[in-house]
């Protein structure tokens, strides 16, 4: 009997069930700068004191700068390489932008996960980060865009080949959080946030730099050299291990054929 | 005077009366004063005699306590340590051991190492006897210690998986091969090989799986805009509902019941099993639970225990109750016995899809399929060659050698780049992924001890 009502009830449920969110996230993109990278330091793991290595990538020509104690370092030309704390805020400032010279973008870089590449190769898998110039343009327009970087999962990636020249993204629209979706695309790592905020006329104060956190600088990148690719044909392969065979005509059965 | 002489004629007869009565008094009185000495008589000698036994008793157990103490403190003396002057040993020890009998005097043999001569000849080791229960004459198996899957090196576990690339053996369902050579449960990222056998069974390997470092990003956007001057509207009405004018009938609680409030619950356990199996049908046991008393306890709060289900995680911890569990008595603990030598928890870094062994019946075929990747990381773009060599590793000659890669969504066959050092023929057709299955079709049957190697390159997507 309490059988019967048990599957009665799950019976009634069920639907009930299936139409709840299946997932609660505590992190949301509309959250503050450095809310998110701070709660991740709280749940623990190796990521206090680990200097992430991240590309900022822009369009050419445009120089980005770094906030470094109180002011910003000096414009170097993208690709910029350097290693951020995780859970801190970076303010950058972009400047020299195709068609709009003398205008300055100040996008911010949060880092909310690290990346466990095998020793030595760190720098070479940095995460990416993309200022594209729609983006800046957009900024410039007074709109605010979030983009946030997702780790990709082997096995739901997308199955084209990736452009170096423009990372993957898509576009979510309004009412939707840009977290919620990479995250069911794969592992979000870093969150770009640029407009709205310009710093005052005085200059940039330490809250609109966050504080200044501390980075590594690293070189920009070195394209290697391509390699040829093997064309021979492979050896021929030795026997795996001594040992008597039966010897003369092979005895396959007649059914046992390729297909 | 008459009364006088009446009353002393009479008052002699009194006297005599009360003499008499006197005396009499005096005869009891003397009589209860003679008893009442008897009986303090009596109740000294025994109070002498109950002091005289309590002091016997203190005695008594004083001595009991002292002989007590004296057995307590001579029970926690060690053995008896035999003092010897130098050069005289006790009977029955040829040879100096300064171990054995330490001496208060300066030894003749200071901390010499084995290898020094002292022209005393050396005691050869005695053979330890074999201690151990039946099965176990060897020794007591080795404490589990799991060390899990593979991990890249440097990085303890959990690692994150969704950064490599994996390509290889047989994940989630088995491949399985019909009779007509349509293979079933291929998932994304297998290699399997499969063959036929001389009696005409088709017979299915995986290979090992091999990692490739090469993470790949995406990007999802969002783009708001702060709209100025943009104010909500106000309410330009409501609808007026139609109310109720007035209850038309009111019909107050009469009776009022008032449930009791249940005190406890009665809930029925489902039966609990546990079962448990470690390597290859090595252990397996089942045991039905009689019943619990109370939750489950530390040391048995485990998934398996807990819903059935088996976790990797959780593997130390049962395998240190299972080594628990043979060091109990013999007549209590889970025995597991095969061929009189007790079941043994292995374990290694590494694992095989495949074990062999020599000395296999005769007509058992063996495929070996071993698959490596060129470097262990790589960029999108990069291209990495593939390498998969296989081996007739049985006693029998095998036909219809066929190899099998379904590459992940994420790596894409370069065309025209398959080889194999044997005569094979090269398909391919696409997976659910987007990417390419690769089929080898050997041509000659592999007779044992032949092999051979397939090589074919990617492009990481």
């Amino acid at each position: 009997m309490m059988a019967v009502v048990a599957l009665g009830w799950l019976g009634v449920a069920a639907p009930a069930a299936a139409q709840q969110p299946g997932v609660h996230y505590l992190h949301q993109g509309v959250m503050p700068p450095g809310a998110i990278g701070g709660r991740q330091l709280q749940r623990g793991g190796p990521l206090p004191g680990y200097f992430q290595p991240v590309e900022i990538k822009a369009p050419q020509g445009a120089l980005v700068s770094l906030a470094v104690a109180g002011d910003f370092d000096r414009p170097k030309a993208a690709a910029r390489r350097a290693g951020f704390l995780i859970g801190q805020v970076y303010r950058m400032r972009v400047t020299n932008i195709h068609l709009h010279a003398g205008l300055e973008v100040f996008p911010t870089i949060e880092v909310i996960d690290r990346l466990y590449p095998p020793r030595g190769q760190e720098t070479r898998f940095a995460i990416p980060v993309e200022l594209t110039h729609e983006d800046l343009e957009l900024a410039l327009q007074g709109k605010f865009v979030t983009r946030v970087i997702y780790l990709e999962d082997p096995r739901r990636a997308l199955p084209v080949a990736e452009n170096p020249q423009q990372q993957e993204w898509f576009e979510v629209g309004p009412g939707n959080d840009p977290l919620a979706a990479a995250d069911a695309l794969g592992r979000p790592v870093a969150i770009l946030r640029m407009g709205a905020r310009l710093p005052d006329a005085e200059g940039p104060d330490m809250q609109f730099l966050f504080g200044c956190p501390p980075f590594v600088e690293y070189p920009p990148r070195r394209e290697p050299p391509a390699a040829p690719a093997p064309t021979e044909a492979p050896p021929a392969a030795a026997p795996a291990a001594p040992g008597p065979g039966p010897g003369g005509a092979v005895p396959v059965p007649p059914e046992a054929s390729q297909p | 005077m008459t009364k006088a002489r009446e009353n002393g004629s009479s008052g002699c007869r009194c006297t005599t009366a009360f003499q008499g009565r006197r005396n009499a008094r005096s005869a009891t009185a003397l009589e209860g004063r003679r008893t009442r000495s008897a009986a303090l008589r009596t109740q000294n000698r025994k109070n002498q005699k109950n002091a005289i036994a309590d002091e016997r008793r203190a005695r008594a157990w004083r001595l009991l306590i002292v002989g007590l103490g004296v057995l307590i403190l001579c029970s926690c003396q060690g053995p008896a340590q035999q003092f010897c002057p130098p050069g005289v040993y006790p009977p029955g020890a040829d040879t100096p051991n300064a171990a054995a009998y330490p001496s208060p005097y300066p030894s003749p043999y200071p901390q010499l190492p084995e290898s020094a001569y002292t022209g005393v000849p050396p005691v050869p080791p005695q053979p330890q006897p074999m201690v151990g229960p039946p099965g176990m004459e060897q020794g007591v198996p080795l404490a589990y210690e799991p060390t899990g899957p593979w991990t890249p090196p440097g990085i303890a576990g959990p690692w994150p998986q969704d950064e490599y690339l994996r390509d290889g053996g047989d994940r989630e369902l088995p491949a399985r091969v019909s009779r007509d050579w349509e293979v079933f449960g291929l998932d994304l990222e297998d290699t399997v090989a499969h063959y036929d056998t001389l009696d005409g069974r088709t017979v299915v390997e995986p290979s090992n799986r091999v990692h490739i470092y090469a993470p790949r990003f995406a990007a999802v956007r969002k783009v708001s805009s702060v709209r100025a001057g943009e104010q909500v509207g106000r309410a330009g009405g409501f609808h007026l509902a139609t109310t109720l004018l007035g209850p038309t009938e009111t019909l107050p609680v009469g009776v009022g019941t008032q449930n009791y409030q249940p005190v406890g619950g009665i809930a029925a356990r489902p039966p609990v099993i546990f079962r448990s199996r470690q390597g290859d049908g090595v252990v397996s046991e089942a045991l039905g639970a009689v019943g619990f008393h109370d939750g489950l306890l530390p040391f048995e709060n485990l998934a398996v225990i807990r819903m059935g289900t088996f976790d990797e995680a959780e593997m130390p911890q049962l395998a240190r109750g299972i080594n628990a569990a043979l060091a109990w008595s013999h007549d209590k603990a889970v025995q597991v016995v095969l061929d009189r030598k007790a079941a043994m928890a292995a374990t290694a870094d590494q694992t095989s899809p495949s074990i062999y062994t020599i000395g296999a019946p005769p007509g058992d075929p063996k495929l070996r399929v071993i698959k490596v990747a060129s470097t262990p990381f790589a960029e999108p773009g990069d291209e990495v060659a593939l390498t998969i060599r296989f081996d007739n590793l049985g006693n029998q000659v095998i036909g219809n050698v066929t190899i099998i890669d379904n590459l992940s969504p994420r790596l894409e066959y370069v065309a025209d780049s398959a080889q194999c050092s044997l005569d094979a023929q090269f398909l391919t057709q696409p997976n659910e992924g987007d990417s390419l299955v690769i089929r080898c079709e050997v041509a000659d049957p592999l007779e044992p001890g032949q092999g051979g190697v397939i090589r074919f390159r990617c492009r990481v997507r």
